[in-house]
């Protein structure tokens, strides 16, 4: 009784931080993977497609670019937040760079994956 | 409601020898139950703690897997000119690291250490010394999950924060090391074994982080280590910039002792101030450092030089260990240092302070003044993904 209990309790521990790694990773890859309002509208061919088109497109672009612009403030903020306790904000350098930076500095200075994701798109758009 | 005569026979038939046995086992059986079912509420109980915690995380978070990392040779450089007591030394310093990303998960990082510190021998020209070399750190990291990367290999003591996020030249505002830097890290400042460790937010308020880690006995000059195990455990108020945490190191050699410390930093949004102290004790003694930067970003005059300049002051006091044997110090020191750095741009940094150390041998005057540098190289084609 006494071992299936303890069993109970790991499994339990176990499965708790699988579940929300799982959960969120669905979360981002739907994320990923729907497809931006504009590119709905750029496979239709005609005068009168694009003309019903044009407007949800730029409707798409501006909400698209509202996000892409708080997105990339709240990765300002958070590198305010962590990077910059310690150091200036580095001068830009190419993506691939700043990738390898960011997961550098994600186990030094133990960022939090959240954190570590808004900063390297900071960074890097 | 009629009982089964043939359970009931039975029953009667075994209930003297059932019952003595009942009697005998019954506190044992309640004893375990009620302990397996405080363990099993203690779970549930956590698994309810921990359950909004995990989920708090935000969904709207960025996508970046499409960025692929690409290989980094970086670190920082300087030479540091330090008159301590009058006697001037001479320190180039060279600290290389090398970043290779295996994969999404994967990190390999290493960090060398080129040091001299040249001094004027009587009788003879010039400044002679000899390199040191080391090789601080070399460790294999994988990020498990969000909430928890295991390295193995060498690594950095994970004891209070300077010997792993403040220590390289172009971070630190003052270039001496604090005293009590060598308490809890072992010799040549780090570990070989394993570790884990990890960030993770816990509410809307407060981040949590985290380090645990084994070391293994290691007398090779290059790599030594202690045997010994320990932790650091920290948590980060994200809106206030304030963060505090305790360390704790267990030894498990030699004298079986305990070393803790604990660590502050706030760096408030509302003015360029930085503060951070460090506290620690340990058979070799114990003692603390308490530092505040100050950018002078706010002050009316010469504003173009002025937010490149900032002002530092350090306090430190080490206290001798009880048994002289053990001691790091030979005696209870005072330092008081204060400085002016100025940042040039980004990574390269003048530097200068004075310091005046306090102790029952005589007082001294400890200057620096030095250049330090933040070198970043890409090994690999850093545009092409």
């Amino acid at each position: 009784m006494r071992r299936n209990a303890i069993l109970f309790c790991v499994l339990v521990l176990l499965i708790n931080p699988a579940i929300a790694t799982i959960a969120q990773e669905q979360a981002r890859s739907a994320n990923a993977t729907e497809p931006p309002a504009s590119s709905l509208s750029h496979g239709s061919d005609g005068a009168s497609a694009n003309a019903t088109a044009a407007a949800p497109s730029a409707s798409g672009e501006k909400e698209k670019a509202a996000m892409e612009s708080s997105l990339r403030i709240e990765g300002e903020k958070r590198f305010r937040t962590n990077c910059s306790r310690c150091h200036m904000a580095p001068h830009k350098f190419p993506p691939r760079v700043m990738a390898t930076a960011v997961r550098h500095m994600r186990v030094r200075a133990t960022l939090t994956d959240e954190d570590m994701r808004f900063i390297l798109y900071y960074l890097t758009r | 409601m009629r009982s089964n005569p043939t359970i009931s026979r039975l029953a009667r038939s075994n209930l003297p020898r059932c019952g003595s046995s009942i009697s005998r086992r019954s506190p044992k059986i309640s004893r375990r139950f009620a302990s397996t079912s405080i363990a099993c509420l203690l779970t549930l109980a956590l698994h309810g703690i921990l359950t909004p915690i995990l989920y708090s995380q935000e969904p709207q978070v960025p996508v970046v897997d499409d960025v692929k990392p690409v290989p980094l040779l970086t670190g920082g450089a300087g030479f540091i000119t330090t008159f301590d007591g009058g006697q001037p030394h001479l320190g180039p310093i060279v600290t290389p690291v090398v970043l290779l990303p295996l994969g999404q998960r994967w990190l390999f990082e290493a960090r060398g250490d080129f040091e001299a510190d040249l001094v004027q021998v009587p009788g003879e020209r010039g400044f002679h010394g000899m390199v040191v070399k080391g090789l601080d750190y070399a460790q294999l990291d994988f990020i498990a999950n969000q909430y928890m990367t295991v390295s193995v290999g060498r690594f950095l003591t994970p004891f209070n924060i300077y010997n792993e996020r403040l220590y390289p030249v172009w971070i630190r505002n003052l270039q001496t090391d604090p005293l009590i830097l060598p308490i809890g890290i072992g010799p040549s400042n780090a570990s070989d074994g394993a570790m884990v460790r990890g960030g993770f937010q816990a509410n809307s308020t407060f981040d949590i982080n985290y380090a645990f880690y084994f070391s293994s006995l290691v007398t090779t000059t290059a790599v030594d280590s202690n045997r010994f195990a320990g932790g650091r455990a920290g948590i980060f108020v994200p809106k206030t910039r304030l963060e505090f945490g305790a360390s704790f190191q267990h030894s498990l050699q030699d004298v079986r002792s305990n070393s803790f410390g604990f660590h502050a930093i706030w760096e408030p949004f509302t003015l360029p101030l930085e503060m951070r102290a460090e506290y620690a004790s340990s058979i070799q003694g114990s003692g603390y450092w308490a530092e505040a930067a100050y950018r002078l970003n706010q002050v009316p005059v010469f504003r173009q030089q002025m937010r490149h300049a900032q002002v530092v002051a350090r306090m430190q006091q080490a206290f001798a260990a009880t048994i002289p044997a053990n001691s790091l110090f030979d005696q209870n020191m005072k330092l008081f240092e204060a400085g002016v750095n100025y940042y040039f741009i980004d990574g390269l940094k003048a530097t200068s302070s004075y310091g005046r150390q306090f102790s029952a041998s005589g007082n001294s005057n400890l200057w620096t003044v030095g250049l330090t540098y933040r070198f970043l190289f890409p090994l690999g084609n850093a545009w092409r993904n």
